[in-house]
């Protein structure tokens, strides 16, 4: 059975007339299992393919082989299915007219193996196709908890409006997560990452065909290692307050805020999707009114629920002091992920800024992106950042936008931006 | 109390540098909190001071956990309410008894404290001005758990008083010395409790002062360790406090010093003798006194004489307050902490009082 624990840090202490508090709350799981085996449902897995002619035919392969790779983390037992998409989606495996999934066993895997070999380059891309489909094959099985997919593309949504994809993503949104890939230079970071975002997935490129395998294997690994199916941030506030926003700061930057649904007037629910044995932090924002110096009283609880039933808590207290030592100290943890997630927009904002050819704002979001990451000691961050700017000065953020750019190189700054890095203790 | 008997010097008070030791959780001469926020809460990381006392307070009515105070809503398990936010009060933080209508205490923490080392018991017969026990105890701050230790000393205490009933042999001096052994012998229980609550390795062990006021059959014997006090305010004559406190103060007092001088002084709240694991001698001085006529007895902490230290006043306060009351025991009581309060609530504050 996991096991979670909840741990609250901040400065609850508030100056006199002080509404805002700030919290940053860990919350840990261990002993998940495997997906599908811990006897509150069934585990579902599809794999989805592009096989748009853009692949072309060494692309196919390498997909297809990535795949067979994926197949063969797939734990027996796990139901599961394959499609391969282009400007439609067609169920590659199990091969049927109609929506269907299979156990995985060492039959099903061999024929799976078999189907996807036949793969080939063809036609345009629709993504928002590929995820209404296996939005209806998920839907075959009613025994599913638990239901991921993987999605890889190597090019831009050409065949759908970004409407229809948008309308797309929000029909399926909450009916299965997914974690998105991008191979090659010629796919739109932000269509991909909508996607992921949407779906509590994660987005990444992979700059080659040959990586493909090795990356596919360790995502279904990390999808077979969450035992936990599905579980719920509750966040209360006391009548009056205001929920400022809801933020996973940890392992990634996700605003949750507008994912909020009402348990009742004073608690909402966001999804975070499975849980293998990991931690993630959240920063929570409450406003509140003012007391009178030396009264206490609880700004929010936060805690983890698994369908109804709470399993960890943790408390975000406020009390007024006119103890300036006090008042004016700074939670650590509440600084560096508020550093960190203006990392993240500083590294987006000086890339759009960038590729809309305003260099200004692109190097001064992008120094101010340099400055950030030195100061939270995210030296990944300083890494791919150097492969966009050169730096003239990390501290005071003056850098020169580089004159090449590998564009692989800039698109891995782009997916990798809201990657966080823990506290230095 | 702000105040420790010992100290290892070790480093100096922030605010009036005297000296401090590490263990210290408050300055001894000048009362300044050391190291707020960090000390009370050394292991947890996140900035929680909570410090909840380690016992529960079974002779407290429960009804005193009632809707929350602010909003009126439910209060949850964590003590918060579930609609507000507000926290509600500690039991240990505020709590009053009222053994007899004639008899009545309330204990709060004050203002400027983050906890209520005070502590007391109360007992009482039904017929108005028969037999009353009032026990107050302070903990020491700058010790550990004195909060429950304080407390887990003043029930003992009260316990033994009300068990005894030996009178001797009947006549006057007999009956008053007798009283006064089983006062002798109520701190000797209450020592114990303080020994029983202090961990063997603390390195601050918890301490309090004692003070105890019997009333039975128009003798009242009142006896004390440390710095709180018993006062015997009659209403058709003079005031007299019934206690002498151990104290720096009062050994100054005692060589001529005027009590305002030696009171406002920086060592005004280091006591001589207290209950505790390095208490040199725990033997309460007594004094005993006839009651011909009607009055109030007054047993209180520090928290309460430290804005009005003399007995004249003292009464003169205790007699509006009790006017402004109807000279009901408990709201009297409860008024007089919120005076005291009022004066800048720099300490826990216990009154307990007795309608003769």
């Amino acid at each position: 059975m996991a096991d979670f624990t909840a741990t609250v840090y901040q400065n609850e202490f508030l100056p006199d007339g002080g509404t805002d508090v700030h919290a940053i709350v860990t919350v840990k799981c261990t002993g998940a299992g495997a997906a599908g085996q811990s006897g509150s449902g069934d585990a579902g897995e599809i794999i989805i393919v592009d096989t748009s002619g853009s692949m072309g035919r060494d692309g196919v392969q390498a997909a297809a082989y990535a795949a067979q790779t994926a197949l063969d983390q797939i734990l027996d037992g796990v139901w599961f299915a394959v499609i391969s998409g282009n400007d439609r989606a067609q169920l590659a495996f199990p091969p049927s007219a109609e929506p269907v999934m299979v156990r995985m066993d060492s039959y099903t895997r061999q024929a799976a193996k078999d189907a996807v070999s036949r793969f080939y380059a063809d036609g345009g891309t629709a993504m928002g196709t590929w995820l209404r489909l296996a939005s209806r094959v998920f839907a075959t099985v009613p025994s599913l908890t638990q239901k991921h997919a993987i999605l890889l593309t190597d090019g831009e949504n050409q065949h759908e409006t970004p409407e229809a994809l948008t309308q797309a993503i929000q029909s399926v949104t909450g009916q299965f997560q997914c974690d998105t890939r991008g191979v090659g230079v010629a796919w739109q970071v932000d269509e991909v990452r909508r996607i992921a975002q949407a779906l509590l997935g994660t987005v990444d490129i992979i700059p080659a065909p040959d990586q493909l395998a090795a990356e596919f294997s360790k995502l279904i690994q990390n999808a077979m290692g969450r035992g936990v199916a599905q579980a719920d941030l509750r966040v209360w506030a006391p009548q009056g307050a205001e929920v400022l926003f809801v933020r996973q700061v940890a392992p990634t930057v996700e605003d949750l805020t507008a994912r909020r649904t009402a348990v009742n007037p004073l608690t909402g629910s966001y999804p975070t999707g499975s849980w293998g044995d990991e931690s993630r932090d959240y920063h929570v924002a409450i406003r509140l009114a003012a007391k009178a110096i030396g009264q206490e009283q609880l700004a929010a609880r936060v805690q983890l629920v698994l369908g109804n039933d709470v399993v960890a808590q943790s408390l975000v207290k406020a009390l007024w002091s006119a103890d300036d030592a006090l008042t004016t100290r700074i939670s650590p943890e509440v600084a560096h992920y508020t550093g960190q997630t203006e990392l993240a927009q500083a590294i987006q904002d000086g890339l759009a800024a960038k590729a809309a050819g305003d260099t200004a704002t692109a190097t001064t979001k992008l120094g101010r992106a340099v400055q950030l990451a030195a100061a939270t000691g995210n030296e990944e961050a300083t890494t791919r950042l150097r492969k966009v700017v050169d730096i003239d000065d990390q501290e005071a953020g003056t850098v020169r936008l580089k004159r090449t750019v590998e564009k692989a190189d800039e698109m891995a700054l782009d997916t990798a931006s809201t990657k966080t890095t823990r506290v230095r203790k | 109390m702000d105040v420790a008997m010992t100290s290892t010097t070790e480093t100096v008070c922030p605010s009036c540098g005297g000296p401090v030791s590490e263990a210290d959780r408050f300055c001894e001469a000048c009362g300044t909190e050391l190291n707020p926020g960090s000390a009370t809460s050394p292991t947890t990381p996140a900035l929680d001071t909570d410090t909840e006392p380690t016992i529960e307070i079974s002779t407290v009515p429960v009804d005193q956990v009632g809707p929350c105070q602010s909003c009126g809503g439910t209060v949850g398990a964590e003590g918060y309410c579930e609609t507000c936010g507000t926290k509600a009060a500690k039991l240990r933080d505020h709590f009053e008894e009222q053994p007899a209508p004639w008899v009545a205490g309330v204990c709060d923490r004050g203002i400027r404290h983050s906890r209520n080392e005070d502590a007391m018991a109360l007992g009482a017969d039904a017929e108005p001005g028969s037999r009353a026990l009032l026990v107050v105890c302070d903990g020491v701050s700058s010790s550990l758990d004195s909060d429950v230790a304080s407390l887990a000393a003043a029930r003992a205490a009260c316990e033994v008083l009300q068990a005894g009933h030996a009178k001797g042999l009947g006549t006057d001096s007999s009956r008053g010395s007798a009283i006064a052994a089983r006062l002798k012998a109520a701190a000797d229980a209450a020592s114990d409790a303080v020994l029983d609550n202090t961990s063997p390795d603390s390195p601050n062990p918890a301490s309090c002062t004692f003070v105890a006021a019997v009333l039975e059959d128009g003798l009242l014997v009142a006896g004390n360790v440390g710095d709180s006090r018993a006062y015997w305010f009659p209403d058709e004559a003079e005031p007299v406090a019934l206690t002498v406190d151990d104290s720096w103060a009062a050994e100054l007092i005692a060589t001529g010093i005027s009590r305002e001088e030696a009171e406002s002084g920086p060592h005004a709240h280091a006591i001589t003798r207290w209950l505790g694991k390095d208490a040199p001698d725990h033997t309460p001085r007594t004094t005993t006194i006839h009651v011909t006529g009607p009055g109030w007895l007054v047993v209180c902490s520090d928290g309460l004489w430290n804005y009005c230290s003399e007995a004249a006043p003292l009464a003169d306060l205790v007699r509006q307050t009790a006017a402004g009351c109807g000279g009901e025991p408990k709201a009297t009581a409860s008024a007089l902490v919120d005076w005291a309060n009022a004066q800048g609530g720099q300490d826990n504050i216990t009154v307990a009082l007795a309608r003769i």
